[in-house]
């Protein structure tokens, strides 16, 4: 904050609550922003409150700006969780209303279609902006049939699927037990296993919602386990599933997300994807996310 | 001969004018010398077989008709809605920003986030736009999920709603119209000109009515694509260059002589007898671009 601007006098004015000299230090291009026209009419209360507001993005760009990504680009992290890093942070609100140019690595605990996290990624793409995730991998990766489709095109081993709404079809492709996944654009991408007919009618009428939609099923050999990847590092100690993370990552660049894996014969295949919810991401978790974010940035981290 | 599916649901048949539509079709396909089959949500292993798909389902990147787009894309065949316009197309918000960024002239909008979604914000809007405003949620389709507020409380009322799917919604100003006009564009050009009506009283072209399940449709006026105003079709072709190079329809008003784009439409209704009045030619013109 060296090229400093002193605006004591009129804050002191209008800021509410203690009216000790509160001093906003404003970079100087940001007040030739404040000249052009389009602020002139704003009111001498929402000019300071909008003051505050950059005062704050400024101290975050200022660290972003001698970040270099791959030779060229400059690296906004947009991120909705608190990360324990050194490197600045922008929230997915204060992003949404910037107009940021470089590369920007979205990190969400959920990026399904007309989210928060979906959001970011589209508005980095309307600016132009290579960014992580993109919207068309956010919006494949909750899709099962698509999810599976590509994983398995890039390596990762997948147990067959089909796309029905129809009990009968299911019974004459697959033996019991099977697991049903929802393609329907309201669920929480949940999922139900069958072992009998009763069941499956069950799970069928329950995740197309009474048949208006589709679903994907899958067989069921062994059981299924879940595991978080974040950047596809996993943090499960079994080597088949951290190479399933990493294929994952690399086909859909979700940098957080619950993948669902089956094992089976001491194989595993991977069946389905969802989002975290924010309360399953631990501390834990937060010092991973932080420490590779880190690594990315060339920026330190702390505990 | 190229093979094409395509791909409906059942409520494509529910309507006679739409089965006929989609017979025409399949007709028009088999004189031209082409295989043409329906396939249905349970036929989706099937699609490696064909050469084109051609959706005719709703479109949204949520339901089934996208995952049938995406593989066909994935397999590299000709699919008309191609899984692009559709997420641009069913986003609303998507759809605006481009708009925006490219300078095409639409309907005044603001965008609300659910952080925002309070007293002062609300206040902001009326003054910005009048009373009444229009809010849509960014997955409206047929006319659902619009709907006019004029006042805080029912303002309140609508967004809560529509906040349940998205994270963001759109605000219009209201600009009331006797019609809006549809352009279908097909690959860059003008495919049919229409109007369609507001049913009377109404200020929507589809209208559910108060207490009853039904809908209410407006009238379809078709004219030839030679004889409508050059400006429309030019706005029209505009907006959807920015898209993509498929089949589309316009939703345009016109505003003191100027028109504005109201929204473009991946997967445009097309009814026998009413699109297709006057240009019979466009059942051809659609097979001929999934053929080539």
């Amino acid at each position: 904050m060296g090229k400093g601007f002193k605006h004591s006098s009129t804050s002191e004015n209008s800021c509410s609550g203690p009216r000790t000299s509160r001093v906003l230090y404003v970079r100087t291009d940001l007040l030739n922003r404040l000249q052009q026209p389009k602020y002139k009419a704003y009111s001498l209360k929402r000019m300071i409150q909008d003051f505050q507001s950059q005062t704050v993005n400024f101290k975050y760009t200022q660290g972003i700006s001698d970040i270099l990504l791959s030779g060229a680009s400059r690296l906004l992290v947009v991120s909705n969780i608190d990360l324990k890093t050194n490197t600045p942070i922008t929230k997915p609100s204060e992003f949404l209303k910037s107009s940021f140019r470089g590369f920007v690595l979205n990190i969400n605990n959920d990026y399904r279609y007309m989210k928060t996290g979906y959001y970011v990624s589209l508005h980095a793409e309307i600016l132009g902006n290579d960014v992580e995730p993109t919207t068309e991998n956010a919006v494949d990766a909750y899709r099962p049939p698509i999810f599976l489709t590509r994983a398995s095109k890039n390596g990762a081993p997948t147990m067959p699927f089909i796309v029905t709404d129809s009990v009968k079809q299911i019974i004459a492709e697959f033996a019991f037990p099977v697991v049903v996944f929802a393609v329907n654009p309201f669920s929480f991408n949940g999922f139900q296993t069958a072992k009998n007919r009763t069941a499956l009618y069950r799970a069928v009428k329950s995740l197309s919602m009474n048949y208006r939609y589709a679903v994907c099923v899958q067989p069921l050999r062994g059981e299924i386990v879940s595991c978080k990847s974040f950047f596809g590092e996993s943090p499960s100690e079994d080597g088949g599933i951290k190479e399933i993370a990493k294929k994952v990552y690399q086909t859909f660049r979700l940098p957080v997300c619950k993948l669902y894996i089956q094992r089976f014969d001491g194989k595993v295949y991977l069946c389905g994807l969802q989002p975290l919810k924010i309360d399953e991401i631990t501390p834990l978790d937060v010092r991973l996310i932080s420490k590779i974010v880190s690594r990315i940035s060339g920026k330190g981290w702390f505990d | 001969m190229t093979r094409i599916a395509c791909f409906v649901e059942k409520y494509n048949f529910a309507y006679s004018d739409e089965a006929e539509a989609l017979e025409t079709f399949r007709r028009t396909a088999q004189r031209m010398g082409h295989e043409f089959n329906f396939i249905f949500r349970n036929g989706l292993s099937e699609i490696p077989k064909y050469e084109a798909v051609f959706i005719r389902a709703t479109t949204d990147p949520l339901y089934t008709a996208y995952v049938v787009s995406k593989t066909a894309w994935e397999l590299g065949l000709k699919v008309v809605d191609d899984p692009v316009s559709i997420r641009i197309c069913a986003n609303k918000i998507h759809q605006y920003r481009l708009f925006e960024k490219y300078g095409v002239p639409h309907i005044p909008t603001v965008f609300l986030s659910k952080g925002e979604f309070h007293h002062r914000q609300i206040a902001e809007i009326f003054e910005i736009f009048g009373k009444p405003v229009v809010i849509k949620a960014p997955y409206t389709s047929f006319s659902k999920y619009v709907e006019k507020a004029s006042c805080e409380t029912s303002f309140r009322e609508v967004a809560k709603r529509f906040f349940r799917r998205s994270d963001y919604i759109v605000v219009q100003k209201f600009m009331p119209s006797r019609f809006d006009w549809r352009v279908g564009v097909l690959n860059g050009e003008v495919l049919y000109v229409c109007k369609y009506m507001m049913p009377k009283g109404k200020w929507k072209h589809g209208v559910k009515r108060r207490g009853k399940p039904s809908f209410v449709w407006g009238r379809t006026v078709t004219l030839k694509r030679d004889n409508a105003p050059q400006r429309l079709k030019e706005t029209a072709l505009k907006a959807c260059s920015i898209i993509g190079k498929g089949l589309y329809g316009v939703d345009i008003k016109e505003v003191n002589g100027d028109y504005v784009v109201v929204e473009v439409n991946d997967n445009p209704s097309i009814y026998k007898g009413q699109e297709d009045l006057r240009d019979k030619d466009i059942y051809e013109k659609i097979i001929k671009f999934l053929a080539e």
